[in-house]
């Protein structure tokens, strides 16, 4: 009996929480598509915790945290460059190999129980000591005063009707699956309102060192057709984790899969997608609604789509002569707002894969700005740079799921952010 | 000693209803799930991934949070799988064959429905972490919403039948069924059916911008516990569904059980679409259209009922 | 059904209402009280299925699960802490509190021995409850309902002016409240 249920469980798909370290994030989402493996949302459902790219010292501990989080029997693998000791006993597997493979070993051994499982890396411990403290033994003065469990009480705040609604203090991050991996928000709930929102760490290892496609766009000439395929792609894959966000995970897979491979022919796949997309209600009942004080910060922000879906027609690629021998003219939305990106972005996928398919040989001129598919990109100014500041402001007021489908429009780039940012100061240190 | 064999039997009937329901929803899920995906289903995997999924979850240890509720983390699976169990049990699966025929049973599936909100609620409150208590509190804003459209839609099926009983609900419906009869009821009621089993579009409570929202931090046995018994809840409010609305064992040549089986699928598969072709409702949006749309309606569906009976 | 049985159930139920309503006061959190009313409760309208008031037990038992809930929420909202799992006291005024209680308590009880119980069993219980009925409202039947769905009407109005759109724009747009005091400025 116990040995059908230990084969019966290494059967089972491995589920596997992932934290997505710097250069790591496309590579990570790839593995939504990989056979045996699913990947979870909480560490509390995984069985194997996946450690991928590099990670910053100061972000050690919440590794460790979120590796404790993970239940009996438990097994990590750390996908990255070289070995490192952030994750003892960890399973090594090189960053540009596929470790879907020693992902589902790892898994089978801990049900077959002939791998043990990791101890804690961190003490199990009250954040701060309160047992005893206070009249009622509740951590502090007065009835609900004091920081019990180390956790800060929820503050009173003055509320129209007279009436004093209680504030949830609360940190999302830095490896929520509702945020990119590396920011942290500290967010302060009223009912599930955020009526105040700080970011309160955001990057990832400070040595990025991926070179994307768009930044290389920033120092040499690049082919238009390989710039255009590369926005496709980057717009179909946000889009599938958007997808996901939204609770739509077939649909999303079917994204992954299309912006994996995304070529020239494919655009009629892509319209598709879009159609049967809209087809799901999406912009009509899931989205919020645009509003004018915000739509008008995205607007001046230079924020690709963002910007765009509110008729602001800012596209670097508009300065470029190589895109204008092609014709090219930037899509436009009208009214701004997420549903407005939402399409913006698709329809631009769709123009992008036609781009590609006339651009021949043309390659791209080096004007110090280029357009990546969060907007304008230049040495030292990103546009997650951008997006990150207007954050706060935007989502600050709004109701926690409109909250986080603003959070995923802005498509928060931290790698980008990271290697454009690390260049000038590594430039103005020489 | 027979009462004691009658009950064993009822109950071992109504928890193997329920299995057989949820099997078949997870395959209609997949299945659903393969087509808008564009990905080949593969059955046999298919098959025996449930029966994997709980030896997986057997072998894997339940953890706790920081000074959780225990009693209710204990408490919430097995509630919401027990409303389920007296949902399921009132199902009339043939003329004079049912596990249990309340006089009351329109109230008592209703009671059942409105302690789904206290079993979710208690779900998401007792962890003491911030995500599953937001989608505790989103669940007390759905479940508050749909309670008066469903008791109004479930209202107007227990107007022809003149009785609250459950299976004078479906022999009224010989002449004509309610689907027909009034065509409101079945929409309305399915809307609120996605609610109460958490599924697909209304799947608030334990959303993905929640990181799982109530399940958030469930790991092990008592992550699939809570995960088997939103899928039972989803098959009873199915199986009445069909009772209620489709006229349950009532249909030509086949026999009675298999009518009900085969409704039930139909409701089921209709849900296990909507969840992969309808994305999820912003809370607000559902909330409004509850109070502004699907009250006004449901009444209205009582009004026309009743002129039947003039 | 034979009497045994019956009787155990009563005992049962009887002994989980009161139980759970001691808790209500002993426990430290209010959430846990609320559903420590909500067992109670529910241990009462069991009472009443046992005693053939079925409808109205399981009224009573779906009425609560709301109720509780709301007050649950309202009081985690409004007066608590996080997730209302801090611990707490939930009795205040003991003095007046315990006589209060003991109080009704006597009350009550005087009336259930003083009173005693009738005993004629009701040969035709369908055509009692009409009885009943036509004896409770007789011809106002329809200003019953008619007040029923003005409560209903005034429910979904009520939730009409909470909703988004407001006097003063979309809540969740750029809109402005007034100032609580006439002369001052509105508050960003």
């Amino acid at each position: 009996m116990t040995s059908l249920i230990a084969r019966l469980a290494a059967g089972s798909d491995a589920r596997v929480f992932a934290i997505a370290g710097a250069g790591s994030r496309a590579a990570v989402q790839d593995l939504r598509l990989a056979d045996g493996v699913e990947l979870v949302d909480s560490p509390r459902a995984a069985d194997v915790l996946l450690v991928a790219g590099a990670l910053d010292p100061r972000h050690h501990d919440a590794v460790r945290r979120v590796h404790d989080a993970l239940p009996h029997p438990r097994a990590s693998v750390r996908w990255a460059g070289s070995r490192d000791v952030l994750v003892p006993g960890a399973a090594h597997v090189a960053l540009g190999t596929d470790p879907s493979s020693a992902i589902r070993a790892a898994h089978q051994a801990l049900m077959h129980g002939t791998m043990p499982t990791e101890p804690p890396l961190l003490p199990d411990e009250d954040p701060a000591p309160w047992r005893g403290v206070g009249p009622y033994g509740q951590g502090g003065s007065g009835m609900t005063g004091g920081t019990p469990y180390g956790r800060p009480m929820a503050e009173l705040a003055p509320d129209r009707d007279g009436l004093r609604l209680d504030l949830l203090p609360t940190r999302l991050g830095p490896f929520s699956s509702l945020l990119p991996h590396g920011l942290e928000l500290d967010l302060r709930v009223s009912g599930d309102i955020l009526v105040g929102v700080e970011v309160a760490a955001t990057g990832l290892a400070a040595s990025a060192t991926s070179a994307s496609l768009f930044i290389r766009a920033l120092t040499e000439p690049v082919s238009i057709a390989e710039l255009e395929i590369g926005r496709a792609r980057d717009h179909l894959r946000w889009t599938a984790d958007a997808l996901r966000l939204q609770g739509l995970r077939a649909l999303s897979l079917r994204a992954l899969r299309l912006g994996l491979h995304a070529a020239p022919g494919d655009h009629r796949a892509v319209e598709r997608l879009a159609a049967d997309i809209a087809r799901t209600g999406i912009y009509r009942w899931s989205l919020p609604a645009a509003d004018g004080a915000r739509t008008e910060l995205l607007a001046g922000a230079r924020l690709g789509p963002s910007t765009r879906a509110s008729g602001v027609g800012e596209d670097e690629r508009q300065a470029d002569p190589a895109y204008r021998s092609l014709g090219f003219a930037p899509l436009l939305g009208a009214g701004g707002g997420a549903a407005a990106a939402w399409r913006l972005r698709l329809a631009e996928a769709v123009r992008s894969l036609e781009l590609a398919g006339r651009g021949g040989d043309t390659r791209s001129a080096v004007t110090g700005a280029v357009e990546s598919p969060r907007g304008r990109l230049a040495l030292g100014d990103a546009p997650s740079g951008r997006a990150l500041g207007l954050l706060p402001t935007l989502i600050e007021g709004m109701e926690w799921g409109d909250a986080m489908a603003t959070i995923a429009a802005l498509d928060i780039d931290l790698d980008e952010l990271g290697a454009v940012t690390a260049g000038t100061s590594a430039e103005a240190a020489a | 000693m027979s009462v004691a064999l009658d009950a064993a039997l009822g109950v071992a009937a109504v928890g193997g209803m329920l299995a057989v329901g949820s099997l078949a929803l997870a395959f209609a899920d997949e299945a659903a799930a393969a087509a808008v995906a564009g990905a080949p289903l593969r059955p046999r995997r298919l098959l025996v991934a449930p029966f994997r999924r709980a030896a997986s979850a057997l072998l894997t240890a339940t953890t706790t949070t920081e000074r959780p509720d225990g009693g209710g983390r204990a408490l919430a699976p097995a509630l919401l799988a027990g409303l389920a169990a007296l949902a399921m049990s009132m199902l009339p699966l043939a003329p004079g064959v049912v596990p249990a025929d309340p006089s009351t049973g329109f109230v008592v599936f209703s009671a059942a429905v409105a302690f789904v909100m206290i079993a979710v609620f208690l779900h998401g409150w007792s962890p003491n972490s911030t995500l599953p208590l937001h989608g505790a509190y989103r669940f007390g804003a759905v479940a508050l919403s749909f309670q008066i459209p469903f008791l109004l839609a479930m209202l107007a099926t227990a107007l022809p039948a003149q009785s609250l009983s459950l299976v004078r609900i479906v022999e009224a419906q010989a002449p004509l069924w309610n689907v027909i009869r009034e065509p409101l009821g079945l929409p309305i009621y399915l809307i609120v059916g996605l609610a109460v089993g958490l599924w697909g579009p209304l799947n608030l409570p334990d959303a993905d911008d929640l990181a799982g929202g109530t399940s958030a931090e469930d790991s092990g046995l008592a992550r699939w516990l809570w995960e088997a018994a939103r899928t039972s809840m989803l098959v009873a409010v199915a199986a009445l569904g069909s009772a209620a609305f489709l006229g349950g064992y009532l249909g030509p040549l086949l026999p009675g059980p298999v009518w009900v089986a085969l409704k039930t699928a139909l409701l089921l598969a209709v849900m296990a679409v909507a969840r992969h072709a309808l994305a999820r409702a912003r809370i607000e949006r559902f909330v409004e259209v509850a109070w502004v749309l699907l009250v006004p309606l449901a009444l209205l569906n009582v009004f026309v009922s009743g002129a039947f009976l003039l | 059904m034979s009497d045994l049985p019956v009787s155990l159930a009563f005992a049962a139920f009887s002994a989980v209402a009161v139980v759970a309503g001691i808790r209500v006061f002993r426990t430290d959190s209010m959430v846990r009280a609320a559903f420590y009313l909500l067992a109670s409760f529910a241990a009462v309208g069991a009472i009443m299925v046992l005693l053939g008031a079925e409808f109205l037990g399981m009224v009573l038992i779906l009425m609560m699960a709301g109720e509780m809930l709301v007050m649950a929420i309202v009081m985690v909202m409004y007066m608590m802490n996080p997730a209302g799992l801090n611990p707490m006291v939930m009795v205040h005024q003991h003095r007046t509190a315990i006589a209060a209680g003991a109080v009704a308590f006597l009350a009550l009880a005087g009336v259930g021995l003083a009173g005693g119980v009738p005993q004629r069993p009701v040969t035709n219980p369908g055509a009692a409850t009409g009885d009943l009925g036509r004896e409770l409202l007789g011809n106002s039947m329809l200003v019953f309902q008619t007040a029923g769905v003005t409560l209903l009407g005034t429910m979904v109005g009520a939730i009409a002016i909470a909703a988004p759109r407001g006097r003063f724009g979309d809540a969740d747009a750029d809109s402005q409240e007034p100032a609580l005091q006439p002369d001052e400025e509105p508050e960003a």
